[in-house]
């Protein structure tokens, strides 16, 4: 974890079909987010380590998932931004947590539980196909230019004093 | 008559999907079954046909938490067939990567998964409301373990650079010197930690049982040594599979293990650690050891936890004296030449012994491979334990009566996920 005013997260697992958005989007706006001063690109998969990247060395976090909303709400490809903090309903967090896995919204509850929630930006994806070995669906492919320029967009407004 | 019944459908805090049902009648327990409908995995299966140099990239992921133990066990017992002399300084690198592992593993158990049931609360976050300035303390120590694990491994998890033969590259000592004055600061912070364990409300299981683990003669064993058990017993890897025994139980898609002979549950892990081995922890870990209140022999579960604060200084300690004293093996691994034969291993992973066995070609591809991981070694005790315990505390409410039950199958951080090859509670009160 290296210091940075602005960190921008990549979640997810590259072979599950849409699940991998986030990895893409930020692996493709790497070269813009380095390009700029004080930002940190880091890519994970599940587990652990977004408490560490939430809590460490950084005035604000971009967190880029794919996000499905229950009971098809929203159509697949549909770009969500939740600020958090600000009204933005984040979903409590889950008191049943794994000793390996650790949601996104366990890690907000901790950060904010100690008092040291940096600003945090979440950007999703809506999925439609999870599928082990299956590629990124029409829909979410399609969307992938708009969330990459939301990314890049998110870490220059995030820098601004 | 009062017949009740506990059903706890999902355990929470432990890593895998696992279930809790108990029935009882007037005190007497009728069924306990601890149930893990995990799906099996397959990884032995997955070995078949692959050449031995793969094998430490397939087999960390079993687990996320102790992947430098799967890759231990195997390199180890691969190494030993093949006879390869690893160059000097391989095995404290090894020792150190290890001393990452425990170190993350034993804090985040100690303090996220199982402090909060001792002191009542629902969860972990909910407990770092009440005490933040600990968890936030606890949170940068298990961060230390993982820098460890990235700067020896090349990753904080799955690790890349362990090969059969050494590693792919050596880390400089430049690179794990920076982890010094925060290892230190860490240790420091230790007795401390072991007074705040001391202090949680402990329940008590008194009673005889027998504990395996390694043992060495020069060091506290992790990745080298024999097998020992608090009854006396004494073997080596290559007779583990003679000595404990898989066994299927229709409840559990995780195997049982007994002692062979006598048809026994055991356990290992932490406590059997320092029970066999109390005169080998380092200065600090004996002083976290006596403050939080462990005197061995002691064969109560519910003292874990001592157990895991000891070992938690010893592996830092452990890495202080390790980097100081690191010198780069060179090259950074041995050639090896496969050759056909058996190759069998255990190291000491967080939770336990962990044993290996692959039976390999000429050319190095592997025929068979059985892993038997301490989760599943520990099943059975885990349900004598249950039987044990509970009808002491059968009167209590029904929410309480399953955070006790929890906490029995807690106190040995069970991985479901590397077991099957655990819980939801239901205790039915008839």
């Amino acid at each position: 974890v290296n210091p940075a005013r602005v960190r921008v997260v990549g979640c997810g697992n590259p072979e599950a079909g849409d699940d991998a958005v986030g990895l893409i989007a930020v692996r493709e706006a790497r070269p813009a987010l380095e390009a700029m001063p004080q930002v940190d690109v880091v890519e994970i998969g599940a587990g652990l380590r977004i408490v560490d990247l939430l809590l460490v060395d950084a005035a604000a976090v971009v967190v880029v998932d794919a996000v499905r909303t229950p009971r098809g709400a929203r159509s697949p490809g549909t770009i969500v931004r939740v600020e958090v903090g600000e009204g933005d309903p984040v979903p409590e967090p889950d008191p049943s947590l794994s000793s390996h896995g650790f949601a996104i919204t366990d890690a907000l509850g901790l950060a904010a539980a100690l008092g040291e929630a940096p600003r945090v930006v979440l950007l999703g994806v809506e999925v439609e196909d999870v599928t082990a070995g299956h590629p990124l669906s029409r829909p979410v492919a399609a969307s992938l230019p708009d969330l990459i320029a939301a990314v890049v967009r998110e870490a220059e407004r995030l820098l601004r004093p | 008559v009062t017949q009740r019944q506990v059903e706890v459908p999902v355990i929470a805090r432990v890593e895998g999907e696992g279930a809790l049902h108990i029935t009882a009648k007037d005190g007497e327990i009728l069924d306990l079954r601890l149930e893990i409908y995990e799906p099996p995995r397959f990884f032995e299966a997955f070995l078949q046909g692959r050449n031995f140099s793969e094998v430490p990239d397939i087999v960390p992921r079993i687990c996320g938490i102790c992947p430098v133990a799967y890759q231990m066990s195997a390199i180890r017992g691969l190494e030993r067939l093949f006879e390869v002399q690893v160059p000097e300084g391989t095995h404290e690198l090894r020792r150190l990567l290890y001393c990452g592992e425990w170190i993350e593993s034993h804090i985040l158990h100690i303090f996220l998964l199982a402090a909060p049931d001792f002191l009542g609360y629902r969860s972990a976050i909910e407990m770092a409301k009440d005490h933040p300035d600990l968890v936030k303390k606890v949170l940068e120590i298990k961060r230390i373990g993982n820098d460890i694990m990235e700067k020896v491994g090349g990753r904080e998890i799955h690790p890349v650079s362990p090969r059969v033969g050494g590693f792919s590259r050596a880390a400089r000592k430049r690179e794990l010197d920076p982890l010094l004055p925060r290892l230190e600061w860490a240790l420091e912070q230790m007795p401390g930690i072991a007074d705040f364990v001391a202090t949680l409300p402990r329940p008590e299981l008194p009673r005889e049982t027998e504990m395996v683990g390694m043992v060495h003669p020069a060091e506290y064993a992790i990745v080298e040594g024999d097998l020992a058990s608090t009854l006396g017993r004494r073997f080596t890897a290559a007779e583990f599979e003679q000595v404990s025994r898989e066994i299927h139980v229709e409840h559990s898609n995780a195997l049982h293990s007994v002692m062979a002979d006598t048809e026994t549950p055991y356990f290992t892990g932490p406590l059997a650690r320092v029970n066999l081995n109390a005169h080998l922890l380092t200065p600090v870990a004996q002083e976290c050891m006596r403050r939080a209140g462990l005197v061995v022999p002691q064969a109560d579960p519910f003292f874990s936890m001592a157990a895991r604060v000891a070992e938690a200084a010893l592996a830092m300690e452990e890495s202080v004296r390790l980097i100081r004293d690191y010198v780069p093996p060179e090259p950074s691994m041995a050639v090896v030449t496969p050759s056909a034969g058996r190759a069998t291993w255990v190291t000491e992973a967080p939770r336990g012994s962990l044993y290996h066995r692959y039976d390999v070609a000429e050319d190095g591809t592997i025929l068979e491979a059985k892993i038997v991981p301490p989760t599943s070694q520990n099943l059975r005790h885990m349900e004598r334990d249950l039987r044990e315990f509970l009808p002491g505390v059968l009167d209590r409410p029904d929410d309480e009566l399953t955070r006790l039950c929890e906490m029995v199958v807690r106190n040995y951080d069970p991985c479901i996920s590397c077991a099957t090859h655990f819980l939801t509670l239901d205790i039915e009160r008839v």
